[in-house]
Protein backbone atom coordinates (compact mmCIF):
# COMPACT_ATOMS: atom_id res chain seq x y z
CA UNK A 1 0.00 0.00 0.00
CA UNK A 2 1.96 3.33 -1.01
CA UNK A 3 1.91 5.55 2.01
CA UNK A 4 0.78 8.45 2.18
CA UNK A 5 1.16 12.05 3.98
CA UNK A 6 -0.89 15.32 4.77
CA UNK A 7 0.44 18.35 2.73
CA UNK A 8 -0.01 21.72 3.34
CA UNK A 9 0.22 24.23 1.18
CA UNK A 10 -0.56 26.73 3.25
CA UNK A 11 -1.18 30.23 0.70
CA UNK A 12 -4.26 28.17 -0.79
CA UNK A 13 -5.99 28.64 2.87
CA UNK A 14 -9.63 30.53 2.24
CA UNK A 15 -10.69 30.57 5.76
CA UNK A 16 -14.27 28.24 5.01
CA UNK A 17 -12.89 26.03 7.93
CA UNK A 18 -14.68 23.39 6.37
CA UNK A 19 -11.20 21.60 8.04
CA UNK A 20 -12.31 22.35 11.49
CA UNK A 21 -15.88 21.16 10.68
CA UNK A 22 -15.06 18.27 9.06
CA UNK A 23 -13.04 17.24 12.02
CA UNK A 24 -15.90 16.85 14.34
CA UNK A 25 -17.74 14.56 12.35
CA UNK A 26 -14.52 12.21 12.36
CA UNK A 27 -14.78 8.54 14.71
CA UNK A 28 -13.71 9.57 17.75
CA UNK A 29 -13.74 13.05 17.67
CA UNK A 30 -16.94 13.26 19.71
CA UNK A 31 -17.57 16.25 18.08
CA UNK A 32 -14.79 18.31 18.69
CA UNK A 33 -12.29 19.70 16.48
CA UNK A 34 -8.70 19.43 16.59
CA UNK A 35 -7.49 22.08 14.17
CA UNK A 36 -7.49 25.53 14.26
CA UNK A 37 -7.53 28.47 10.94
CA UNK A 38 -5.83 31.36 12.07
CA UNK A 39 -5.88 35.26 10.24
CA UNK A 40 -2.35 36.13 9.07
CA UNK A 41 -2.76 39.92 9.75
CA UNK A 42 -6.20 40.12 11.22
CA UNK A 43 -6.56 43.73 10.89
CA UNK A 44 -5.62 44.21 7.94
CA UNK A 45 -6.69 41.43 5.22
CA UNK A 46 -8.21 38.44 4.76
CA UNK A 47 -5.46 35.52 4.86
CA UNK A 48 -5.71 32.46 6.79
CA UNK A 49 -3.42 29.64 6.99
CA UNK A 50 -4.56 26.23 8.83
CA UNK A 51 -2.87 24.35 11.43
CA UNK A 52 -3.03 21.38 12.98
CA UNK A 53 -0.66 18.96 14.49
CA UNK A 54 2.00 18.50 12.56
CA UNK A 55 2.79 14.50 13.89
CA UNK A 56 6.28 14.92 15.04
CA UNK A 57 8.51 12.25 14.57
CA UNK A 58 9.81 12.81 18.43
CA UNK A 59 6.66 14.79 19.93
CA UNK A 60 7.76 16.84 22.54
CA UNK A 61 3.66 15.56 23.84
CA UNK A 62 4.69 12.07 23.78
CA UNK A 63 7.75 12.79 25.68
CA UNK A 64 6.55 14.86 28.82
CA UNK A 65 3.31 12.29 29.44
CA UNK A 66 3.97 10.80 32.68
CA UNK A 67 1.33 8.13 31.96
CA UNK A 68 2.44 6.87 28.50
CA UNK A 69 -1.11 8.00 27.27
CA UNK A 70 0.06 9.32 24.02
CA UNK A 71 0.73 6.73 21.27
CA UNK A 72 2.22 6.53 18.59
CA UNK A 73 0.65 4.50 15.68
CA UNK A 74 2.71 2.77 13.25
CA UNK A 75 2.42 4.88 10.45
CA UNK A 76 3.64 7.80 12.12
CA UNK A 77 0.60 9.34 13.49
CA UNK A 78 0.70 10.72 17.29
CA UNK A 79 -2.60 9.60 18.86
CA UNK A 80 -5.05 11.84 21.00
CA UNK A 81 -4.31 10.55 24.60
CA UNK A 82 -5.55 7.35 25.65
CA UNK A 83 -8.83 7.79 27.86
CA UNK A 84 -8.17 5.62 30.66
CA UNK A 85 -4.44 6.48 30.99
CA UNK A 86 -4.54 10.41 30.55
CA UNK A 87 -4.55 11.71 34.49
CA UNK A 88 -5.03 15.39 33.62
CA UNK A 89 -1.77 16.67 34.06
CA UNK A 90 -1.77 18.93 30.94
CA UNK A 91 2.13 18.83 30.34
CA UNK A 92 1.34 17.38 26.67
CA UNK A 93 -0.40 21.15 26.26
CA UNK A 94 2.72 22.73 27.49
CA UNK A 95 5.28 20.54 25.89
CA UNK A 96 3.70 20.83 22.05
CA UNK A 97 6.05 23.58 20.36
CA UNK A 98 3.15 24.61 18.14
CA UNK A 99 0.25 24.19 21.06
CA UNK A 100 -2.42 21.66 19.47
CA UNK A 101 -3.19 19.83 21.82
CA UNK A 102 -6.71 20.88 23.98
CA UNK A 103 -7.43 19.87 27.41
CA UNK A 104 -11.08 18.99 28.58
CA UNK A 105 -11.44 20.34 32.28
CA UNK A 106 -14.45 18.68 32.69
CA UNK A 107 -13.56 14.95 31.61
CA UNK A 108 -10.14 15.49 32.91
CA UNK A 109 -8.96 14.58 29.55
CA UNK A 110 -6.43 15.70 27.05
CA UNK A 111 -7.70 15.29 23.05
CA UNK A 112 -5.76 16.13 19.99
CA UNK A 113 -5.45 15.66 16.06
CA UNK A 114 -4.89 12.03 15.56
CA UNK A 115 -4.87 12.38 11.82
CA UNK A 116 -8.38 10.69 11.67
CA UNK A 117 -6.10 7.34 12.34
CA UNK A 118 -9.51 5.04 11.47
CA UNK A 119 -8.69 6.53 7.90
CA UNK A 120 -5.49 6.94 7.48
CA UNK A 121 -4.78 3.41 8.81
CA UNK A 122 -6.10 2.78 5.70
CA UNK A 123 -4.23 5.11 3.46
CA UNK A 124 -8.15 7.23 3.43
CA UNK A 125 -7.22 11.12 3.54
CA UNK A 126 -8.11 12.62 6.97
CA UNK A 127 -11.17 14.13 7.38
CA UNK A 128 -9.87 17.94 6.97
CA UNK A 129 -8.14 17.07 3.58
CA UNK A 130 -10.81 15.20 2.22
CA UNK A 131 -12.90 18.13 2.38
CA UNK A 132 -10.56 21.25 1.76
CA UNK A 133 -12.09 22.94 -0.93
CA UNK A 134 -8.50 25.00 -2.18
CA UNK A 135 -6.52 22.17 -1.82
CA UNK A 136 -4.68 23.89 0.97
CA UNK A 137 -4.78 20.10 2.98
CA UNK A 138 -3.43 17.31 0.57
CA UNK A 139 -3.03 13.55 1.07
CA UNK A 140 -0.05 12.99 -0.85
CA UNK A 141 2.75 10.23 -2.08
CA UNK A 142 6.43 10.81 -1.05
CA UNK A 143 6.89 11.09 -5.04
CA UNK A 144 4.02 13.71 -5.32
CA UNK A 145 5.24 15.76 -2.68
CA UNK A 146 9.01 15.37 -3.94
CA UNK A 147 7.56 16.77 -7.52
CA UNK A 148 6.04 19.38 -5.78
CA UNK A 149 9.19 20.48 -4.42
CA UNK A 150 11.13 20.24 -7.36
CA UNK A 151 8.55 23.01 -9.44
CA UNK A 152 9.05 25.47 -6.62
CA UNK A 153 12.69 24.74 -6.38
CA UNK A 154 14.42 27.95 -6.59
CA UNK A 155 17.68 26.92 -5.87
CA UNK A 156 18.02 29.93 -3.54
CA UNK A 157 16.77 27.86 -0.08
CA UNK A 158 13.39 29.22 -0.05
CA UNK A 159 11.79 26.18 -0.61
CA UNK A 160 11.28 23.75 2.78
CA UNK A 161 8.77 20.96 3.35
CA UNK A 162 9.19 21.04 7.42
CA UNK A 163 13.05 21.99 8.35
CA UNK A 164 14.22 24.65 9.30
CA UNK A 165 11.22 26.34 10.02
CA UNK A 166 9.83 23.83 12.21
CA UNK A 167 11.23 22.63 15.27
CA UNK A 168 12.50 18.79 14.00
CA UNK A 169 11.18 16.50 11.76
CA UNK A 170 7.61 15.98 11.14
CA UNK A 171 5.61 13.49 9.15
CA UNK A 172 3.12 16.02 7.73
CA UNK A 173 4.66 18.46 5.07
CA UNK A 174 3.77 22.24 4.80
CA UNK A 175 5.53 24.21 2.13
CA UNK A 176 5.93 27.67 2.74
CA UNK A 177 3.59 30.29 1.08
CA UNK A 178 4.95 30.34 -3.02
CA UNK A 179 4.38 34.19 -2.24
CA UNK A 180 7.28 34.35 -0.01
CA UNK A 181 9.28 32.02 -2.29
CA UNK A 182 8.47 34.62 -5.74
CA UNK A 183 6.47 31.95 -7.55
CA UNK A 184 3.39 32.07 -8.93
CA UNK A 185 1.29 29.85 -7.91
CA UNK A 186 0.47 26.70 -10.35
CA UNK A 187 -2.74 24.56 -8.82
CA UNK B 1 29.39 1.94 47.42
CA UNK B 2 28.10 5.69 47.04
CA UNK B 3 29.64 6.05 43.72
CA UNK B 4 28.18 2.72 42.30
CA UNK B 5 25.37 3.58 43.27
CA UNK B 6 24.59 6.77 41.26
CA UNK B 7 25.71 5.46 38.36
CA UNK B 8 22.81 2.61 38.90
CA UNK B 9 19.40 3.91 37.66
CA UNK B 10 17.71 1.46 39.56
CA UNK B 11 18.94 1.98 42.56
CA UNK B 12 17.72 5.59 44.16
CA UNK B 13 19.77 8.27 45.27
CA UNK B 14 18.99 7.53 49.10
CA UNK B 15 21.41 4.54 49.10
CA UNK B 16 23.60 4.85 52.34
CA UNK B 17 20.35 3.65 53.41
CA UNK B 18 22.06 0.03 54.35
CA UNK B 19 18.19 -1.47 53.39
CA UNK B 20 18.52 -0.26 49.88
CA UNK B 21 22.40 -1.44 49.60
CA UNK B 22 21.20 -4.75 50.63
CA UNK B 23 19.74 -4.88 47.49
CA UNK B 24 20.77 -5.44 43.94
CA UNK B 25 17.75 -3.36 42.40
CA UNK B 26 14.98 -1.54 42.91
CA UNK B 27 12.89 -4.36 41.96
CA UNK B 28 14.71 -6.86 43.64
CA UNK B 29 13.66 -4.64 46.93
CA UNK B 30 10.06 -4.09 46.25
CA UNK B 31 9.65 -7.77 45.74
CA UNK B 32 11.64 -9.08 48.68
CA UNK B 33 9.65 -6.25 51.04
CA UNK B 34 6.05 -7.36 49.35
CA UNK B 35 6.89 -10.63 49.41
CA UNK B 36 7.89 -10.48 52.55
CA UNK B 37 4.60 -8.54 53.95
CA UNK B 38 2.37 -10.96 52.77
CA UNK B 39 4.20 -13.57 54.52
CA UNK B 40 4.01 -12.29 57.77
CA UNK B 41 0.52 -11.11 57.36
CA UNK B 42 -0.06 -14.43 56.50
CA UNK B 43 1.51 -15.98 59.41
CA UNK B 44 -0.45 -13.87 61.84
CA UNK B 45 -3.59 -14.12 60.17
CA UNK B 46 -3.75 -17.79 60.44
CA UNK B 47 -3.04 -17.79 63.42
CA UNK B 48 0.83 -19.54 62.71
CA UNK B 49 -0.36 -20.97 59.40
CA UNK B 50 -3.28 -23.08 61.12
CA UNK B 51 -5.93 -22.07 58.95
CA UNK B 52 -4.31 -22.01 55.59
CA UNK B 53 -7.08 -22.63 52.95
CA UNK B 54 -4.85 -24.70 50.71
CA UNK B 55 -7.70 -25.25 48.01
CA UNK B 56 -6.61 -21.68 46.96
CA UNK B 57 -2.71 -21.81 46.55
CA UNK B 58 -2.90 -21.43 42.95
CA UNK B 59 -3.65 -17.72 43.81
CA UNK B 60 -0.84 -17.50 46.14
CA UNK B 61 1.63 -18.29 43.24
CA UNK B 62 -0.48 -16.20 40.46
CA UNK B 63 -0.38 -13.36 43.15
CA UNK B 64 3.14 -13.58 43.44
CA UNK B 65 3.69 -13.64 39.36
CA UNK B 66 1.06 -11.07 39.20
CA UNK B 67 3.63 -9.15 41.93
CA UNK B 68 6.67 -9.19 39.77
CA UNK B 69 5.14 -8.34 36.55
CA UNK B 70 3.35 -5.32 38.04
CA UNK B 71 6.63 -3.99 39.61
CA UNK B 72 8.39 -4.36 36.59
CA UNK B 73 6.07 -2.58 34.62
CA UNK B 74 5.55 0.24 37.20
CA UNK B 75 9.18 0.59 38.12
CA UNK B 76 10.28 1.29 34.56
CA UNK B 77 7.19 3.45 33.76
CA UNK B 78 8.39 5.34 37.15
CA UNK B 79 12.13 5.88 35.59
CA UNK B 80 10.62 8.27 33.07
CA UNK B 81 11.59 11.62 33.38
CA UNK B 82 8.13 13.13 33.36
CA UNK B 83 6.54 10.15 35.91
CA UNK B 84 9.19 10.71 38.12
CA UNK B 85 8.94 14.19 38.67
CA UNK B 86 5.17 13.69 38.92
CA UNK B 87 5.48 10.57 41.25
CA UNK B 88 8.47 12.35 43.39
CA UNK B 89 5.99 15.45 43.89
CA UNK B 90 2.76 13.97 44.05
CA UNK B 91 4.28 11.97 47.19
CA UNK B 92 5.46 15.31 48.92
CA UNK B 93 1.81 17.04 48.28
CA UNK B 94 0.04 14.37 49.03
CA UNK B 95 -1.01 15.45 52.72
CA UNK B 96 -3.08 18.25 51.29
CA UNK B 97 -6.55 18.72 51.91
CA UNK B 98 -7.91 18.36 48.99
CA UNK B 99 -6.53 15.16 48.49
CA UNK B 100 -9.68 13.21 50.19
CA UNK B 101 -12.05 14.79 47.56
CA UNK B 102 -9.81 14.28 44.54
CA UNK B 103 -9.23 10.66 45.11
CA UNK B 104 -12.95 9.93 45.72
CA UNK B 105 -14.04 12.02 42.46
CA UNK B 106 -11.41 10.06 40.62
CA UNK B 107 -10.89 6.85 42.36
CA UNK B 108 -14.31 6.43 43.80
CA UNK B 109 -17.16 8.20 42.05
CA UNK B 110 -15.14 8.31 38.92
CA UNK B 111 -16.99 11.55 37.80
CA UNK B 112 -14.50 12.53 34.94
CA UNK B 113 -16.44 9.70 33.54
CA UNK B 114 -19.62 10.70 34.28
CA UNK B 115 -18.64 14.01 32.74
CA UNK B 116 -17.90 11.90 29.39
CA UNK B 117 -21.12 10.09 29.23
CA UNK B 118 -23.96 8.25 31.59
CA UNK B 119 -24.11 5.17 30.19
CA UNK B 120 -20.12 4.64 30.29
CA UNK B 121 -20.12 5.86 33.81
CA UNK B 122 -22.31 3.19 35.02
CA UNK B 123 -20.34 0.79 33.13
CA UNK B 124 -17.43 1.43 34.16
CA UNK B 125 -18.81 1.82 38.13
CA UNK B 126 -20.32 -1.96 37.42
CA UNK B 127 -16.76 -3.35 36.64
CA UNK B 128 -14.83 -0.95 38.52
CA UNK B 129 -16.86 -1.20 41.69
CA UNK B 130 -17.58 -4.89 40.86
CA UNK B 131 -13.71 -6.19 40.60
CA UNK B 132 -12.52 -4.31 43.83
CA UNK B 133 -15.31 -6.37 45.56
CA UNK B 134 -14.17 -9.40 44.45
CA UNK B 135 -10.60 -8.35 45.55
CA UNK B 136 -11.44 -7.48 48.88
CA UNK B 137 -13.25 -10.41 49.24
CA UNK B 138 -10.90 -13.37 47.37
CA UNK B 139 -7.41 -11.67 48.89
CA UNK B 140 -7.82 -12.04 52.04
CA UNK B 141 -9.76 -15.52 51.57
CA UNK B 142 -6.60 -16.67 49.70
CA UNK B 143 -4.29 -15.64 52.53
CA UNK B 144 -5.94 -16.34 55.15
CA UNK B 145 -6.71 -12.64 56.48
CA UNK B 146 -9.94 -13.20 56.92
CA UNK B 147 -11.76 -16.76 57.30
CA UNK B 148 -14.78 -18.07 58.82
CA UNK B 149 -14.80 -20.92 61.70
CA UNK B 150 -18.16 -22.14 63.55
CA UNK B 151 -17.28 -22.76 66.76
CA UNK B 152 -21.43 -23.05 68.21
CA UNK B 153 -23.20 -24.53 65.36
CA UNK B 154 -25.60 -22.22 63.66
CA UNK B 155 -23.00 -19.23 64.18
CA UNK B 156 -19.83 -18.25 62.40
CA UNK B 157 -17.03 -16.59 64.07
CA UNK B 158 -15.84 -13.90 61.23
CA UNK B 159 -11.88 -13.97 61.82
CA UNK B 160 -10.19 -10.95 60.35
CA UNK B 161 -6.45 -10.81 60.85
CA UNK B 162 -6.20 -13.58 63.01
CA UNK B 163 -9.03 -11.87 65.43
CA UNK B 164 -12.69 -12.63 66.05
CA UNK B 165 -14.27 -9.90 64.38
CA UNK B 166 -17.74 -10.83 65.32
CA UNK B 167 -20.06 -14.04 65.43
CA UNK B 168 -22.83 -13.92 63.16
CA UNK B 169 -25.81 -16.71 62.86
CA UNK B 170 -25.32 -18.28 59.58
CA UNK B 171 -28.70 -18.16 58.10
CA UNK B 172 -28.53 -13.78 58.77
CA UNK B 173 -28.24 -11.09 56.42
CA UNK B 174 -24.32 -10.59 57.45
CA UNK B 175 -23.57 -14.17 56.56
CA UNK B 176 -25.72 -14.04 53.52
CA UNK B 177 -23.99 -11.20 51.98
CA UNK B 178 -20.52 -12.70 52.97
CA UNK B 179 -21.40 -16.35 50.79
CA UNK B 180 -22.80 -14.37 48.12
CA UNK B 181 -20.16 -11.16 47.84
CA UNK B 182 -18.62 -12.79 44.84
CA UNK B 183 -21.93 -13.91 43.03
CA UNK B 184 -22.85 -10.02 43.73
CA UNK B 185 -19.63 -8.96 42.41
CA UNK B 186 -19.74 -11.19 39.27
CA UNK B 187 -23.45 -10.25 38.53
CA UNK B 188 -22.14 -6.38 38.86
CA UNK B 189 -18.88 -6.99 36.21
CA UNK B 190 -20.85 -9.34 33.91
CA UNK B 191 -23.65 -6.49 33.73
CA UNK B 192 -20.73 -3.70 33.28
CA UNK B 193 -18.88 -6.02 30.61
CA UNK B 194 -22.00 -6.83 28.72
CA UNK B 195 -22.39 -2.69 28.54
CA UNK B 196 -18.98 -1.99 27.83
CA UNK B 197 -19.21 -4.69 25.02
CA UNK B 198 -22.76 -3.50 23.72
CA UNK B 199 -21.25 0.25 23.36
CA UNK B 200 -18.55 -1.48 21.54
CA UNK B 201 -20.61 -3.17 19.12
CA UNK B 202 -22.88 0.01 18.59
CA UNK B 203 -20.93 3.08 18.97
CA UNK B 204 -19.07 4.14 15.74
CA UNK B 205 -16.54 5.80 17.88
CA UNK B 206 -15.56 2.91 19.93
CA UNK B 207 -15.42 0.99 16.74
CA UNK B 208 -13.17 3.54 14.57
CA UNK B 209 -10.69 3.13 17.07
CA UNK B 210 -10.74 0.37 18.84
CA UNK B 211 -8.65 -3.38 18.81
CA UNK B 212 -9.43 -6.46 19.52
CA UNK B 213 -6.47 -7.32 21.74
CA UNK B 214 -6.25 -4.07 23.79
CA UNK B 215 -9.94 -2.90 23.84
CA UNK B 216 -11.92 -6.46 23.60
CA UNK B 217 -9.63 -9.48 25.25
CA UNK B 218 -9.78 -7.56 28.84
CA UNK B 219 -13.76 -7.73 28.56
CA UNK B 220 -13.70 -11.13 27.36
CA UNK B 221 -10.99 -12.00 30.63
CA UNK B 222 -13.46 -10.18 32.56
CA UNK B 223 -16.80 -11.72 31.56
CA UNK B 224 -14.38 -15.50 31.63
CA UNK B 225 -13.59 -14.84 34.85
CA UNK B 226 -17.16 -13.65 36.14
CA UNK B 227 -19.24 -16.72 34.33
CA UNK B 228 -16.86 -19.32 35.78
CA UNK B 229 -16.95 -17.73 39.21
CA UNK B 230 -20.92 -17.94 39.08
CA UNK B 231 -20.46 -21.05 37.43
CA UNK B 232 -19.60 -22.65 40.50
CA UNK B 233 -22.27 -21.51 42.69
CA UNK B 234 -24.38 -22.90 39.80
CA UNK B 235 -22.73 -26.03 40.01
CA UNK B 236 -22.98 -26.39 43.83
CA UNK B 237 -26.97 -25.33 43.94
CA UNK B 238 -28.46 -27.06 41.43
CA UNK B 239 -26.00 -29.96 40.04
CA UNK B 240 -25.13 -31.08 43.51
CA UNK B 241 -21.15 -30.29 43.11
CA UNK B 242 -21.16 -32.37 39.71
CA UNK B 243 -17.96 -30.96 38.19
CA UNK B 244 -16.69 -28.73 40.85
CA UNK B 245 -13.41 -29.46 40.46
CA UNK B 246 -13.15 -28.88 36.68
CA UNK B 247 -14.21 -25.81 36.62
CA UNK B 248 -13.33 -24.52 40.12
CA UNK B 249 -9.27 -25.60 38.36
CA UNK B 250 -11.16 -23.43 35.18
CA UNK B 251 -11.40 -20.23 37.29
CA UNK B 252 -8.36 -20.31 39.01
CA UNK B 253 -6.38 -20.70 35.83
CA UNK B 254 -8.60 -17.77 34.45
CA UNK B 255 -7.78 -15.44 37.69
CA UNK B 256 -4.41 -15.78 36.86
CA UNK B 257 -4.34 -15.36 33.75
CA UNK B 258 -5.97 -12.35 34.06
CA UNK B 259 -3.83 -11.43 36.90
CA UNK B 260 -0.88 -11.73 34.89
CA UNK B 261 -2.06 -9.49 32.17
CA UNK B 262 -3.44 -6.89 34.15
CA UNK B 263 0.15 -4.91 34.34
CA UNK B 264 0.42 -4.79 31.01
CA UNK B 265 -2.24 -3.94 28.89
CA UNK B 266 -5.71 -1.55 29.07
CA UNK B 267 -6.10 -2.62 32.78
CA UNK B 268 -2.55 -1.26 33.73
CA UNK B 269 -4.86 1.54 34.50
CA UNK B 270 -6.28 0.66 37.84
CA UNK B 271 -2.89 0.19 39.59
CA UNK B 272 -1.41 3.33 37.84
CA UNK B 273 -4.43 5.49 38.20
CA UNK B 274 -4.02 7.28 41.47
CA UNK B 275 -1.26 8.91 39.98
CA UNK B 276 -4.06 11.72 38.52
CA UNK B 277 -4.91 12.46 41.92
CA UNK B 278 -0.73 13.07 41.58
CA UNK B 279 -1.51 15.47 39.17
CA UNK B 280 -4.67 17.34 40.19
CA UNK B 281 -2.41 17.94 43.60
CA UNK B 282 0.44 19.22 41.65
CA UNK B 283 -1.85 21.68 39.68
CA UNK B 284 -3.75 23.07 42.17
CA UNK B 285 -0.38 23.62 44.88
CA UNK B 286 2.05 25.17 42.51
CA UNK B 287 -0.55 26.98 40.60
CA UNK B 288 -1.93 29.22 44.04
CA UNK B 289 2.13 28.96 44.70
CA UNK B 290 3.10 31.15 41.09
CA UNK B 291 1.24 31.69 37.77
CA UNK B 292 3.70 31.60 34.96
CA UNK B 293 2.61 34.74 32.27
CA UNK B 294 2.57 34.16 28.37
CA UNK B 295 5.93 36.30 27.48
CA UNK B 296 3.55 37.65 24.72
CA UNK B 297 0.02 38.10 26.10
CA UNK B 298 0.78 38.55 29.77
CA UNK B 299 -1.96 35.92 30.30
CA UNK B 300 -1.50 33.45 33.36
CA UNK B 301 -1.65 30.29 31.96
CA UNK B 302 0.20 27.32 33.50
CA UNK B 303 2.03 27.37 37.17
CA UNK B 304 5.49 28.41 36.81
CA UNK B 305 6.70 24.78 38.57
CA UNK B 306 4.96 23.20 35.63
CA UNK B 307 6.64 25.26 32.88
CA UNK B 308 10.13 24.25 34.17
CA UNK B 309 9.63 20.62 34.76
CA UNK B 310 8.60 20.26 31.47
CA UNK B 311 11.37 22.03 29.75
CA UNK B 312 13.60 20.25 31.92
CA UNK B 313 11.98 16.82 30.93
CA UNK B 314 11.68 17.81 27.26
CA UNK B 315 15.81 18.45 27.67
CA UNK B 316 15.87 15.02 28.73
CA UNK B 317 14.66 14.16 25.54
CA UNK B 318 17.11 16.40 23.69
CA UNK B 319 14.00 18.59 22.90
CA UNK B 320 15.14 22.40 23.07
CA UNK B 321 12.44 24.86 22.13
CA UNK B 322 14.38 27.89 22.80
CA UNK B 323 13.60 30.92 20.05
CA UNK B 324 15.61 33.58 18.71
CA UNK B 325 12.90 35.80 19.67
CA UNK B 326 14.46 35.49 23.32
CA UNK B 327 11.79 32.89 24.86
CA UNK B 328 11.09 28.79 24.92
CA UNK B 329 8.04 27.84 23.41
CA UNK B 330 6.87 26.33 26.87
CA UNK B 331 6.45 30.13 28.19
CA UNK B 332 3.90 30.74 26.08
CA UNK B 333 -0.15 30.29 25.89
CA UNK B 334 -1.35 28.25 23.41
CA UNK B 335 -3.01 30.45 21.23
CA UNK B 336 0.33 32.88 21.15
CA UNK B 337 2.25 29.52 20.29
CA UNK B 338 -0.14 28.84 17.61
CA UNK B 339 0.07 32.44 16.29
CA UNK B 340 4.33 32.42 16.39
CA UNK B 341 3.91 29.58 14.21
CA UNK B 342 1.58 31.31 12.17
CA UNK B 343 4.37 33.82 12.14
CA UNK B 344 6.68 31.64 11.19
CA UNK B 345 5.30 30.51 8.35
CA UNK B 346 3.83 33.64 7.14
CA UNK B 347 6.76 36.04 8.16
CA UNK B 348 4.89 38.45 9.63
CA UNK B 349 4.27 38.71 13.66
CA UNK B 350 0.58 37.49 13.74
CA UNK B 351 0.86 36.51 17.60
CA UNK B 352 2.00 40.59 18.53
CA UNK B 353 -1.63 41.54 16.95
CA UNK B 354 -3.61 42.05 20.23
CA UNK B 355 -6.82 40.35 18.59
CA UNK B 356 -7.77 37.35 20.44
CA UNK B 357 -8.23 33.88 18.37
CA UNK B 358 -11.45 33.71 16.49
CA UNK B 359 -14.01 31.16 15.00
CA UNK B 360 -11.77 28.03 16.65
CA UNK B 361 -14.43 26.05 17.85
CA UNK B 362 -16.73 24.58 14.72
CA UNK B 363 -20.27 23.17 16.03
CA UNK B 364 -20.55 19.67 14.77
Amino acid sequence: MTKRRLFLELENCIGCRSCLAACTQCGGHEQRNRNYVYDVNPLVNRQTMPLMCLHCVDPACARSCPAQAIQIHETGAVLSALTEKCIGCQNCTIACPYGIPKFDEEQNLMYKCDLCIDRTKDDIPPMCASVCPSNTLQWLTEEEIEEKQQRHDLGNDKWVTSMPYLEGETNVKINLPGILEGTTKLF
Amino acid sequence: MENTSVKEPMVHTGSTNPVNSAFASHFAKSMFLTVSGLVILSFVATRMFTHVDLNLYGYMVGTVVFLAGFFYRFISWGERPPTKILIKKGLKLLFRRSTLKTSVEHLATYRFIWNRGVYRWTQHLLIGWGCVLAILVTFPLVFGWMYFTMEESGYYTIVALGMNVMTVPADGIIAFLSYNALNISAIMVIAGVCMALYRRLKNMQARAEQTFMYDFMPLYLLLFVSITGLLLTFINVFLHGNGHYVMSLIHQYSVIVTLIYLPFGKLAHIPFRPVSVFARNYREHYGKESMKECKVCGTEFVSTEQSNDVINVLGQNDLEFDMKDGFNLAELCLPCRRKYRISKFSGFATHEVPIKEANQDAKG
